[in-house]
C-alpha cells in the first residue's frame, strides 16, 4: 500500500499551506563558517550571455526548478511524472532529478541535450518552442533560460559527493511590524554554504504568506501588508525553510499608549509581549465562578458540584484558586482524565491490540490505560514515565520466561497483589498490529513523543520542514531492534508450558480461547512477549552463495582481460582478435554486474526484517547501534538530551492546547520550520522550565493554571475580540466528548449522586480505556461519545479527536431518549430528587412496565440461554457461538425497546403557592456552575411556578439548560 | 455490449493529446488538479460532451457486505468446467443479450433500469479493508480516513434543513473521516417491519412528547441562552451551534421528517411489493426518504460471505429477498419518477472464487476481490447496459478491468460532484475526493 503524502500543490502562485518558526535552516554540518562577500543574485550573474560561471546544480538548476513550479505536484513532481518527465516532489533528491534529465526516457531522447544545448527539451519545453502541456514557463534568453542554457552548455555538471552544504538561509528583514495598509517591503534571501559561499538567492526563493489577508507577499519577496493582524511569511530554498514574522497593530494602543496590565506570572509577562506588538489588551480576570467551572473541565474532565460552587464562591481566601487546583490535581478524576488524553497520544486502541493478551476477560487497552493512570496518578516525571514505554519490553528485568508467565498469568486472573500497572514497562505499545512495521513505527513515535509529522519524508522531502527522505530512512533503523511474539531464545520453554495445558491439535481461534479457558481455571500460561534483538556484526548481505558466484565470475573475466590485452601488446598482428575478445568479456562483465545488483537488491528485500546496525537520529548524528543491547536506548538518551527541541515542547505544548483551545503551535502535533508557535519565547520558557522541573507534570498544570493568562474572562474587548492565537482572552470551545457525556449524567443526577461522582470513576466516560470498533455499539456511552468525536486513536494525529459541533450532537442533547430518561429518570435523578422534596406524587414507574415486546424478547433469550450452555456442555463451541450472537442481537433488540419506552411519566400534578427561586438557583449551580442572574431568575420561576404539571415544568427547566450554550462549552 | 476498458478513459481526449494541447491556463486554474485537467479544459470537454454534468440530486447505496458471489448472480459462467460454473443457470433478461442467475426473475424482468459492471477488479481480500474501499472509491490509506460517499455528498450537497442529509439503514462503514463530525451518517439502528411505525433515535418525538412540550421548552431554551449573544457572531462554534440547534429543533417538530421515516404510513400495495423481509422493508424506507428529500441513504444487507454451501444459502436465503426488493425498489422510483434524480449504486466488497471449495458439499466460494460486479442505475445512467468483461472462468477482468474507484468516480459524476475536487485536510494535506479513479463514459451514454 502506497502511503504518499501529497502536500499542497506547488502551482504558480500559490505555494503551501499553513505557516512557520523563526528557526533559520541549519544543518548538521560541522564545517565551520568563513564569513564571505555575498555573491549577487543570480540575474545578474546569468543574465549576459557571455558569462563565465557555470550554474550549480543544486544552488541554482533545482531550486529553478522548484520556484518555476516544474517539481510541483501538479507536475512533474506528481509520482507518475508528467509527460513522461518526472522530477522529485519539492526537489530534494538530486541525483533522481539528475538522472530524469540526462538520461534518455523511452521516446523523446534527454531532457539535457549536452551536444546541442538549445535543443534541449528542457528549454523548448517551458519557452513553448515545443507544444508544453504545462505552459510557457519562461522566455527564451531570460536569464533563467540563460542559467539552464549555461549549465547544459557546461556539460550538466551533477552535485558532487563533497558539495557543500547548506547551513543556513538568512532573510532580512527579520521580522516586521507595518502600522497600516500597503506598505511595501522587500525580502533578500542569503544563502550560506559549509564552504563559506554566501550567495543573494532572493530570485531562487518561494515565499509564501501565512494569511495573505495580513500580509501578501510577491514571488519576488516584495511583501505588501494588509488588514491588521499576525502571520508569517516563509521562505522556501533548499531545504531551507524560513518564517519571518510579520504584524500589523489591531488597535493604537502599542507602546507608550499601551494601558498598563498585570503580568503576575512569567507566562502572563511572555504572552504580553506579544499583545503589545500587537495592539492587544487583554480582557479582566475570569469570575470566581468562570474560574472553577474552567479549570475542573480542564484539569479534571468533570464539572464542579452545586455545594462545590456554593463553598468557592464564598470563600474570602485570596488564594482559593491556587488552593483549588491542588486539590483537584489530588483527585481520582485528574489521573483519570489525564491518562485518558495520553491514551490519545499514545494511541490505545482495542482493534490494534487484538490477541496480544491471551486472557479474554481483560483487555490490554485496560492494561495500557491503568499503567498510564498509575503513572498520572503518582506525578512519575513525563520522561521516565515516556521511558517506561519506549524501553518497553515484556518481561521485567532479570525475569526469566516462567517466572514471566507466572506473574503474568496471576496478573491477568487478578490474583493477589499483582497488577499490570506493577510492570516496569508498558510493552503493548509496541506490540500492536499497527506498529510492527519499523517505518510504520517511526512515524508513529515522532508523532507521540516529538509532536512532528515524519510521513510525508517517508517519500519525498517534507514540504514544510527540513526532513529529507534520507532523514526517515535513516532514523526508522531505531526501531528494528524490537519484536512482538514469540521470542525465539525461549521458545522451548514457551512451548512446554503450552504443552502442559493439554490443549491437543488446537489451533489459532480456538487455542487462543483454550489458553484464556486454562488461564481463568488457575493454571500458567505462555504469553507473547515484546522483546529485544540485537544488531548482528556490520556485514553487508552480499547475496549469499549466488553473490559469491558472480563475484568469482567477474574476477576470472577481469584477469582474462589483464591477459588478453598483454597478448595484444605481445602480438600486435593479431590485436584486433584480441581487442574483439576484450570487448565481449567487457560486455559479459557489465551483464554479471547488472545480475548482482538485482542479487543484492532481493538480499536487501530480504534483509527487511533486519536489525540495523545504524541510525540516525532526526537532525542530528548517526550511532552506531551494534554497542547497545537494546537499539531503543539511544533514542532514549536523545528525548531528554539538551539539544533536542521537541520532547519536551510537544508535551508541553499538548498541555497548553487543553487548556487554551490551540496550542502555542497549532495544529498541537505539527511542529514544523513552516508551522512556527504564535509565541516561541512563551513555548520556549515552559518547556525549559518543564525540564528544569524535572519534567513534573503536577508542576506544568499548576504553572498554566496559576497564571492570570489562562484565569482571563472570556468577555473580549474591542482590541482582542478577533484574536483566537495570542491568549488574550478565555476562547469558548466545546467539551471533549467524554467529559460532554460526564457532565450531563452529573447535571441531572441527584445530589448525593453527584459527590459520589467526584470520586467514583466507575460508569464515567473518562474512565474508559480503549477506542476502536467495540466501543462503537449502540447502547451504553458508545454512541453518545463517537457523535461527539471521542477519539478514534487510530492515524497518528491529535485530529483523530473532534471538538467541532455537528447536528447529531444537538439532536442527541434536545431529543436523544438517553438525555430525556437522564433528566425524567426515577433512580438518582435530581428532578425526583426535588419532587420528593416538594412532596410531588412520584412520577410513574415507566421504567419499571416491561412491555408484551419485552416480555416475549426475554422469553426468547432465556431459552437460548439454555441452549448456549447446553451446547457449551456438549463442547459444540460453534453451535455455542452462533447462538451467543443470536442472544446478544436479542438483547440489543431488548434495549432499544427499553430505551424507546416513554420516559416516567409525570403524576402531572400542579403546586399551588410554589416558591421556586432555591429549586433554580440549584438547577444553574449544577449545569452552569454559576447563580441564575436576575432576568434568569424571573424568566426561569415564572416557567416553573407557572407549569400546569410542575414535575414537567422542572423537567423543561432542566432540559434547557442543558441545551444552552453555556453548558456544552468551556469559556 | 461488453467492452474492455480503455485507457484513461475519461481524460481520453485529453490524453491522445498530452502534450499537443496548449493549455497556458492549465497551472493557473489548479481546482481540477493533480489529474492535469485545467478547468478550461475540463469546460471544453464537458462542451463536447466528454463529460456530462450530474443528473442526479440523490443517492441509494445498496451495500452487500460479505462480498456475493459474482458468478451466481450476474456474471455466470455457463460454459466454465464445472468445477467453477456451479449449480445456476442464467436466464434471459428483458434487454436482449443480458443473462443473469435464474434465481434473480424479478431483477432479469427490468434489466432495462439498471448496468452491469463486469471484471471490476481489486487486490483487497478482507471484508473490512475491501468494505473501505467500495465504500469511499479510494482504497484505504493507514495514514488518512477517507469520508464516505454520504458525507462527500452532504458536503458537496447540502439538504433541507428539517431532514437528515445522510441516513444508513440499519448501520454503514461509511464515516465522515478527515471531513469531521458534521457529515457523519444518521444511523437508523434498526430495520423496519412492514407496516410497523418505524422511528430513528433522536429523531422522532418519541417518550410521550408533543409539539406543544417541544416549543414550550424551546422558547424557554431561547430566553435562557443569553449568556453569548454578544460574541456569537465572532466565534465559529457558537455560531455553528445556533445552526444545529435550529435545525434540530425543525427535524424533530417536522412532520416531514417523522413521517419519512414512518414506513406504516404506505398503502399495503406498495408495501408488499418489496416483501417482507428486512432488506425488502429498507428499500422501501430509502425510497420514502429520498422521496422526502434526504440527499444520501445507504441500505445494508449481509450473509453474502459464503464460504460453504454457497448455492443452497444463495437459493434459499440471499437471492430472493434481494431480488424481490431491489427490483421493486428500481420499479417504484421510475414509477414515481424518481429513478431520473436518483443515483443506485448496488456493491459488495468482493467477488467470491471462481473455483468452488470443498468445505462443504455442496461447496462454498470463497473471498476473490480480483473479479466483482456491480450494479449502476438512476440519474444519467443508461440501463440496460453491461460494461466491463471477465474472463472465460470469470477469474479475472478480460483486459484491463474497472476498478472501485472508476465505479466510485461514475457514482460522483451521476451527482454532478467532481470526483478530482481537493480537499485539505486538517494538516493541510491536499486530498482529491477519489483518488485515482476516471469516469465510466459509457454508463452515461
Amino acid at each position: 500500500m502506497t502511503r504518499h503524502l501529497l502536500f499542497s500543490a506547488l502551482l504558480v502562485g500559490g505555494v503551501l499551506a499553513t505557516a512557520t518558526s523563526s528557526a533559520t535552516a541549519e544543518t548538521n554540518t560541522t564545517t565551520r563558517v568563513v564569513p564571505s562577500k555575498v555573491a549577487p543574485a543570480v540575474p545578474q550573474r546569468f543574465a549576459a550571455k557571455s558569462t563565465e560561471e557555470v550554474p550549480d546544480f543544486q544552488r541554482h538548476v533545482v531550486p529553478l526548478f522548484s520556484k518555476l513550479g516544474c517539481s510541483g505536484r501538479a507536475c512533474h513532481g506528481s509520482f507518475q511524472g508528467r509527460g513522461g518527465f518526472r522530477l522529485s516532489l519539492f526537489g530534494y533528491d538530486f541525483k533522481f532529478d539528475h538522472d530524469a534529465l540526462l538520461k534518455a526516457a523511452a521516446d523523446d531522447g534527454p531532457r539535457a541535450n549536452i551536444a546541442k544545448p538549445s535543443e534541449s527539451l528542457m528549454l523548448q519545453k517551458p519557452t513553448e518552442t515545443v507544444a508544453h502541456e504545462g505552459g510557457l514557463r519562461m522566455k527564451v534568453d531570460s536569464w533563467q533560460y540563460r542559467l539552464l542554457h549555461k549549465w547544459i552548455t557546461a556539460g550538466a555538471p551533477a552535485v558532487s559527493k563533497d558539495a557543500a552544504k547548506m547551513v543556513k538561509l538568512e532573510i532580512t528583514p527579520s521580522e516586521l511590524v507595518f502600522s497600516r495598509k500597503d506598505e511595501k517591503v522587500q525580502l533578500k534571501v542569503v544563502a550560506i554554504w559549509s564552504d563559506g559561499t554566501r550567495e543573494d538567492v532572493t530570485p531562487l526563493t518561494r515565499f509564501k504568506s501565512n494569511d495573505d489577508q495580513v500580509a501578501d507577499i510577491s514571488q519576488q519577496g516584495l511583501l505588501t501588508s494588509g488588514k491588521p493582524g499576525d502571520t508569517f511569511v516563509v521562505a522556501f530554498y533548499d531545504n531551507g525553510v524560513v518564517p519571518v514574522p510579520v504584524m500589523r497593530p489591531l488597535s493604537d494602543k502599542v507602546g507608550r499608549n499601551y494601558p498598563n496590565v498585570e503580568t503576575p506570572t512569567q507566562i502572563d509577562q511572555l504572552v504580553v509581549v506579544k499583545l503589545k506588538k500587537l495592539g492587544i489588551v487583554p480582557s479582566g480576570l475570569s469570575t470566581d465562578a468562570e474560574f472553577l467551572r474552567r479549570v475542573s473541565l480542564d484539569l479534571v474532565g468533570t464539572l464542579p458540584t452545586a455545594p462545590e460552587v456554593e463553598a468557592f464562591l464564598k470563600d474570602v481566601d485570596p488564594g482559593k484558586r491556587v488552593k483549588k487546583v491542588d486539590e483537584l490535581l489530588g483527585r481520582p478524576a485528574y489521573a483519570a482524565w489525564w491518562a485518558t488524553r495520553l491514551s490519545d497520544f499514545t494511541g490505545n486502541n482495542d482493534d490494534a491490540l487484538n490477541n496480544v493478551v491471551p486472557s479474554r476477560n481483560r483487555r490490554a487497552s485496560q492494561d495500557w490505560y491503568d499503567w498510564l493512570k498509575d503513572r498520572v496518578e503518582k506525578n512519575v516525571a513525563y520522561d521516565r514515565l515516556v521511558e517506561g514505554i519506549v524501553m518497553a519490553t515484556s518481561r521485567n528485568k532479570d525475569e526469566s520466561f516462567k517466572q514471566f508467565s507466572t506473574n503474568m498469568s496471576a496478573v491477568y486472573r487478578g490474583e493477589g497483589d499483582k497488577a499490570f500497572t506493577d510492570r516496569q514497562g508498558m510493552s503493548h505499545y509496541w506490540a500492536r498490529r499497527t506498529f510492527r512495521q519499523p517505518q510504520d513505527r517511526a512515524i508513529g513515535f515522532a508523532y507521540t513523543f516529538l509532536g512532528i509529522r515524519i510521513q510525508c519524508a517517508q517519500c519525498h522531502k517534507h514540504p514544510f520542514d527540513q526532513w529529507t527522505k534520507d532523514d526517515f530512512a535513516q532514523f526508522q533503523g531505531f526501531f528494528t531492534g524490537v519484536n512482538f511474539g514469540i521470542n525465539p531464545k525461549t521458545r522451548t520453554e514457551y512451548n512446554e508450558l503450552l504443552a502442559a495445558l493439554e490443549l491437543g491439535d488446537k489451533r489459532g481461534g480456538q487455542q487462543r480461547r483454550a489458553i484464556s479457558e486454562a488461564l481463568s481455571e488457575g493454571k500458567t500460561v505462555p504469553f507473547q512477549e515484546v522483546y529485544a534483538v540485537v544488531p548482528k556484526a556490520n556485514s553487508p548481505n552480499k547475496g549469499g552463495r549466488a553473490g559469491k558466484a558472480i563475484r568469482q565470475q567477474i574476477k576470472k573475466l577481469q584477469q582474462r582481460i589483464t591477459t588478453l590485452k598483454a597478448d595484444a601488446k605481445a602480438k600486435p598482428e593479431r590485436a584486433a582478435a584480441f581487442k574483439k575478445q576484450v570487448k565481449l568479456a567487457t560486455q559479459q562483465i557489465a551483464k554479471l554486474k547488472r545480475r548482482q545488483k538485482q542479487v543484492a537488491q532481493q538480499a536487501s528485500r530480504r534483509n527487511r526484517g533486519r536489525v540495523a546496525s545504524k541510525a540516525r537520529l532526526l537532525g542530528a548524528e548517526e550511532v552506531d547501534l551494534t554497542k547497545f543491547a537494546d537499539i531503543r536506548s539511544p533514542l532514549m538518551e536523545w528525548l531528554r538530551r539538551k539539544d533536542n527541541r521537541l520532547f519536551a515542547r510537544a508535551f508541553v505544548n499538548r498541555v497548553w492546547a487543553n487548556y487554551f483551545n490551540v496550542g502555542i503551535v497549532e495544529p498541537p502535533d505539527d511542529h514544523s520550520l513552516a508551522n512556527p508557535p504564535s509565541n516561541k519565547p512563551l513555548l520556549d520558557y515552559l518547556s525549559q522550565a518543564f525540564i528544569d522541573h524535572d519534567y513534573d507534570i503536577k508542576w506544568l498544570h499548576r504553572e498554566i493554571t496559576g497564571s492570570r493568562t489562562y484565569q482571563l474572562s472570556w468577555q473580549p474587548n474591542e482590541t482582542n475580540r478577533l484574536d483566537d492565537r495570542n491568549f488574550s482572552h478565555s476562547i469558548p470551545r466545546r467539551l471533549p466528548a467524554e467529559v460532554a457525556y460526564d457532565a450531563i449524567q452529573q447535571a441531572t443526577a441527584s445530589d448525593s449522586r453527584g459527590v459520589e461522582m467526584k470520586t467514583d470513576l466507575e460508569g464515567r466516560a473518562i474512565a474508559i480505556a480503549g477506542a476502536g470498533r467495540r466501543l462503537n455499539s449502540r447502547n451504553g456511552p458508545g454512541y453518545a461519545l463517537s457523535v461527539f468525536g471521542r477519539s478514534t486513536r487510530e492515524s497518528n494525529c491529535d485530529c483523530d479527536r473532534s471538538n467541532e459541533p455537528s447536528l447529531l450532537q444537538t439532536v442527541f442533547l434536545q431529543n436523544d431518549s438517553d438525555t430525556l430518561q437522564l433528566i425524567a429518570s426515577n433512580r438518582n435523578g435530581w428532578i425526583n430528587q426535588v419532587t420528593g422534596e416538594l412532596g410531588i406524587k412520584p412520577a410513574r414507574r415507566a421504567s419499571g412496565r416491561v412491555t408484551p415486546e419485552m416480555l416475549k424478547l426475554s422469553k426468547q433469550m432465556k431459552v437460548l440461554r439454555r441452549k448456549v450452555v447446553a451446547a457449551r456442555a456438549a463442547k459444540e463451541t460453534k453451535v455455542a457461538q452462533k447462538l451467543g450472537i443470536q442472544v446478544r442481537n436479542l438483547q440489543a433488540d431488548y434495549a432499544k425497546l427499553a430505551r424507546n419506552r416513554a420516559v416516567p411519566k409525570s403524576s402531572g400534578e400542579k403546586l399551588a403557592d410554589l416558591d421556586s427561586t432555591s429549586i433554580v438557583k440549584q438547577a444553574y449551580l449544577r449545569t452552569l456552575s454559576r447563580f441564575p442572574t436576575e432576568q434568569e431568575m424571573t424568566r426561569s420561576r415564572s416557567y416553573v411556578e407557572g407549569s400546569e404539571d410542575t414535575t414537567q415544568g422542572l423537567r423543561d427547566l432542566l432540559w434547557a439548560l442543558l441545551n444552552t450554550k453555556e453548558f456544552i462549552v468551556n469559556h | 455490449m461488453t467492452r474492455t476498458k480503455p485507457k484513461g478513459k475519461k481524460f481520453m481526449a485529453l490524453h491522445a493529446t498530452c502534450d499537443g494541447v496548449k493549455r497556458r491556463d492549465f497551472l493557473k486554474v489548479g481546482a481540477l488538479g493533480a489529474t492535469g485537467l485545467g478547468l478550461a479544459n475540463y469546460l471544453q470537454l464537458v462542451a463536447h460532451g466528454a463529460v456530462q454534468t450530474g443528473k442526479a440530486t440523490s443517492a441509494i447505496f445498496v451495500n452487500l457486505p460479505g462480498g456475493p458471489s459474482h458468478m451466481d448472480t450476474f456474471d455466470l459462467k455457463p460454459n466454465a468446467p464445472e468445477e467453477y460454473r456451479g449449480l445456476f443457470n442464467p436466464i434471459q433478461t428483458n434487454v436482449e443479450g443480458i443473462e443473469i442467475s435464474e434465481h434473480l426473475p424479478k431483477l432479469a424482468a427490468c434489466a432495462d433500469k439498471y448496468t452491469i459492471l463486469r471484471g471490476v477488479s481489486h487486490t483487497l481480500g478482507a471484508h473490512a479493508l475491501g468494505q473501505e474501499f467500495v465504500n469511499t472509491g479510494t482504497r484505504p490509506l493507514a495514514s488518512l480516513e477517507y469520508p464516505g460517499y454520504g458525507s462527500v455528498i452532504t458536503k458537496e450537497r447540502p439538504g433541507l434543513v428539517d431532514l437528515p442529509g445522510f441516513v444508513a439503514i440499519p448501520n454503514t462503514r461509511q464515516k465522515a473521516g478527515f471531513l469531521g463530525v458534521k457529515y457523519a451518517p444518521l444511523n437508523t439502528g434498526s430495520t423496519p417491519q412492514k407496516g410497523r411505525p418505524f422511528s430513528v433515535r433522536g429523531i422522532a418525538l418519541a417518550n410521550g412528547l408533543t409539539i406543544t412540550d417541544v416549543e414550550k421548552r424551546q422558547s424557554l431554551l431561547k430566553d435562557l441562552d443569553t449568556t453569548f449573544s454578544g460574541i456569537e457572531k465572532d466565534s465559529q462554534l457558537l455560531d455553528g451551534l445556533n445552526k444545529f440547534s435550529r435545525q434540530a429543533y425543525s427535524m424533530i417538530t417536522s412532520k416531514k421528517a417523522r413521517e419519512a421515516f414512518d414506513i406504516s404510513k404506505e398503502p399495503a400495495a406498495r408495501s408488499e411489493a418489496y416483501g417482507d423481509a428486512a432488506f425488502g422493508q429498507s428499500c422501501l424506507l430509502a425510497t420514502r426518504l429520498v422521496e422526502s428529500g434526504v440527499r444520501f441513504v445507504t441500505v445494508s444487507t449481509g450473509g453474502w460471505d459464503t464460504h460453504r454451501d454457497n448455492f443452497g444459502r444463495l437459493k434459499d436465503r440471499l437471492l430472493p429477498p434481494f431480488d424481490q426488493a431491489l427490483a421493486a425498489m428500481l420499479g417504484d422510483l421510475d414509477q414515481r419518477g424518481l429513478l431520473e434524480r436518483t443515483a443506485v449504486f448496488v456493491t459488495g466488497e468482493f467477488g467470491r472464487t471462481p473455483k468452488i471449495n470443498s468445505r462443504s458439499t455442496p461447496g462454498g466460494r470463497d473471498h476473490y476481490p480480483r473479479c466483482m460486479t456491480m450494479l449502476m442505475a438512476g440519474g444519467g445512467v443508461k440501463g440496460g447496459q453491461v460494461i466491463g468483461e471477465s474472463d472465460e472462468k470469470a477469474t479475472g477482468p478480460a483486459g484491463e478491468g474497472i476498478s472501485p474507484s472508476d465505479a466510485a468516480a461514475s457514482f460522483y459524476h451521476n451527482l454532478g460532484i467532481d470526483h478530482t475536487k481537493e480537499y485539505h485536510t486538517k494538516i493541510g494535506r491536499p486530498v482529491m475526493i477519489v483518488r485515482d479513479g476516471s469516469v465510466i463514459d459509457e454508463l452515461f451514454v
